[in-house]
């Protein structure tokens, strides 16, 4: 049995995971893409927050808002700018995008590594100090990020089922067209959605940035990670994602701590699995 | 009377303006030749951290060697220095190496430490440009090949680097359990079972961890050290990892665990931001600031020329550069470069300018070598930087033990 410090960690992991695949999922839910970049505003948001809180002082909960915010509408802009227009009506729509929001990746790394530098940044001063449970100890950044998880899920969760825009989301997620004959502008909705995806990929770089370090190339492993998140869940599915997230974090960390370097392997073959018996994850709908 | 008085001073005149035709010319201050000398790095990509810093420093050791330059007979030489990004990746390497040697037309790339070693000596070697570059995986002995790379000089190397890092650490500290090494697997190669035999020969007692790329989360590593008795953990290059595992080691309770890592300190200061005070506190660090050095005798005057380079690099950075990691590269390279063109008595022949780097001895930044010749790689090299390790207090860099690099066969 692993140590109470491997399945802490892996509820840390979980929690990013949750909260990555979560947004990337209701992207995908609206506009039916998936966004590569993802991993990349994860890294911005937590580059804002920096910047927010050691330049201009601002208090971290405030700046880890203004991280969502700016990022959210550089993600709107994204979409607006990029992903509607490369996205056309055809088969090939899908592929454009891709194309697209990969070369975003790049281009986004390399704009952080010019604007803000190659070396580690740090905020561990953010809530210093750590918890002593007897034989192991947690750090308050750590606890900070579970309690962050569970505002952002409640958060979403109401947004999602007891508002009208909410209601609006998962009207144009499930049937577009007659949400559209309803009133409900579709474009709209999907440039909301983004904004809300893309924020909530800043936030959680932006709670992760006292717990790791900063640099402009963080985003890679979470968006991987998230992405293997939702196979597991089930694309599409909200649900999902928060339990495939959940799922991944804690096989991460305990298999880790079993088998060192191996875990990746482990992990990329159990995906595998998953899509060979069942391809649609665990909350998705039944392939036709 | 007139006459003769016109006549002895037109003579006169012509005599004196004779004398000042035949006089010697007063001597013009003869204007240095400038060599370009090739360096590339990783200027963007994970890696970049380490080749922006350096390279402010390396620009500014140039300025300062060129302040005297070298001669070859009576003709004064002057250092430039020519960068290109090399990505840290073979494609890269390739690239750079291309742009160097044909863009460029340098004779000389010096300074290089990325691991792409493999990519640019295949562009540099046919063209006959000497390459002075650190060994890795990719030239471990019995792998390198030294007939097919006559112009390559292995100098810095890895693995007897960090074998003097693993002894100096011991020599530190030497009460220790076990000693873990940690390594991302983009470093497993034949250069750890070098590695590893001559820690076993030695009697150090270790155990080794390798990590994905990317890894953030250490604690199923820090947890494994633990678990395996680990007091000591070291990690080989990776400032990040480093800094995360010191951190996260703090955080789980294991505040006795020493971290440490090969390579210098970029600033005390960004471990500190990183880790939080406390968790960088004891942090082991390569230190290659020879004015520090107990063990490795440096000349005074490179010494000098380090601080005042060091300086310089302050001034146009605008804060204190603290970085020693440099200091036994390109300019030690620089130096023995330099060294043995005047000894060949010639700046472009790359034939003549290796035969009198094989077998000589060149004093360095890092040292005095004398390069044994056949069996170091197969190359004429036997130089580096010495064990030197250094330790973060309060929030300054201070020295912490040293094992000399010893000669290699």
């Amino acid at each position: 049995m692993p140590p109470a410090g491997i399945w802490i960690d892996g509820l840390i992991q979980s929690c990013i995971y949750m909260t990555m695949a979560f947004g990337m999922v209701l992207v995908f839910s609206i506009l039916g893409i998936l966004n590569w970049t993802h991993g990349q505003f994860y890294m911005l948001g937590a580059f804002v927050v920096y910047y927010a809180f050691t330049a201009v002082g601002i208090p971290f909960p405030i700046a880890m808002l203004i991280s969502g915010v700016v990022v959210g509408g550089l993600g709107i802009l994204v979409e607006k700018f990029i992903i509607e227009r490369v996205n056309v009506p055809s088969a090939q729509g899908a592929l454009y995008v891709t194309v697209a929001t990969m070369a975003l990746i790049f281009f986004f790394e390399g704009a952080a590594s010019m604007l803000f530098g190659m070396q580690e940044k740090g905020l561990a001063m953010v809530f210093p100090g750590v918890l002593d449970l007897g034989s192991f100890s947690v750090s308050y950044q750590k606890i900070a990020v579970v309690a962050f998880t569970l505002v952002i899920m409640i958060a979403m969760y109401i947004m999602l089922n007891r508002t009208k825009v909410g209601l609006a989301i998962r009207a144009a997620a499930q049937e577009p067209d007659a949400a559209g004959l309803y009133g409900i502008s579709v474009k709209r909705i999907s440039l909301l959605v983004m904004g809300i995806g893309c924020a909530l990929a800043a936030m959680a770089g932006s709670i992760m940035a006292p717990v790791y370090a900063v640099n402009p190339f963080i985003g890679r492993i979470p968006m991987i990670m998230s992405l293997l998140a939702i196979i597991i869940g089930g694309l599409g599915s909200l649900t999902g994602a928060i339990v495939g997230g959940i799922i991944l974090g804690f096989v991460n960390s305990v298999v880790a701590y079993r088998l060192s370097y191996f875990s990746e392997v482990v992990l990329f073959a159990f995906v595998i699995i998953i899509l060979l018996v069942r391809p649609q994850g665990l909350f998705g709908d039944p392939l036709k | 009377m007139k006459k003769w008085y016109s006549i002895a001073t037109i003579i006169v005149i012509t005599v004196m303006m004779l004398g000042i035709a035949a006089a010697p010319r007063p001597a013009h201050a003869v204007e240095p030749i400038v060599i370009k000398v090739g360096y590339t790095t990783a200027m963007s990509g994970p890696a970049a951290a380490w080749g922006q810093t350096e390279r402010l420093f390396f620009e500014s050791f140039v300025e300062v060697f060129n302040k005297k330059g070298f001669k070859v007979g009576d003709q004064t030489y002057n250092f430039k220095m020519v960068v290109v990004d090399n990505k840290n990746s073979p494609e890269g390497g390739a690239a750079a190496a291309k742009q160097l040697v044909y863009g460029d037309k340098v004779k000389f790339i010096i300074g290089l430490w990325t691991w792409n070693f493999p990519s640019i000596a295949a562009v540099t070697n046919p063209a006959k440009v000497i390459l002075m570059t650190r060994t890795g995986n990719e030239a471990v002995p019995g792998i390198y090949d030294p007939k097919k790379m006559p112009y390559v000089v292995f100098g810095n190397p890895s693995e007897e680097e960090f074998i003097s890092d693993c002894l100096a650490l011991v020599e530190a500290f030497p009460k220790y359990k076990k000693l873990g090494i940690l390594e991302c697997t983009l470093g497993k190669g034949p250069g750890w079972d070098y590695v590893l035999a001559a820690l076993d020969k030695a009697g150090v007692r270790y155990h080794m961890e390798f990590f994905p790329p990317g890894t953030q989360d250490f604690t199923p590593y820090i947890t494994r050290y633990a678990e395996a008795g680990c007091d000591i953990v070291f990690v080989a290059g990776w400032v990040g990892e480093a800094m995360a595992f010191a951190k996260q080691r703090w955080e789980m309770g294991y505040k006795d665990m020493k971290v440490g890592h090969t390579g210098p300190l970029i600033t005390p200061l960004a471990y500190i931001g990183v880790c939080g005070k406390e968790a960088a506190q004891g942090l082991i660090a390569e230190y290659c600031a020879p004015w520090d050095f107990k063990k490795t005798k440096v000349k005074s005057k490179y010494i000098k020329m380090c601080r005042e380079a060091m300086k310089m690099a302050s001034e146009k950075q605008g804060r204190p550069y603290t970085y020693t990691g440099g200091i036994g590269w390109f300019p030690s390279h620089l130096l023995i470069l330099a060294q043995a063109m005047e000894k060949a008595g010639t700046v472009d022949d790359t034939d003549a300018i290796m035969e009198a780097i094989r077998g000589g001895t060149f004093s360095t930044t890092a040292g005095t070598w004398t390069m044994s010749g056949a069996k170091t790689y197969g190359s004429p090299v036997v130089f580096g930087t010495p064990g030197a390790l250094s330790t973060i207090k309060g929030d300054k860099e201070v020295y912490l033990a040293e094992y000399p690099m010893e000669p290699l066969p």
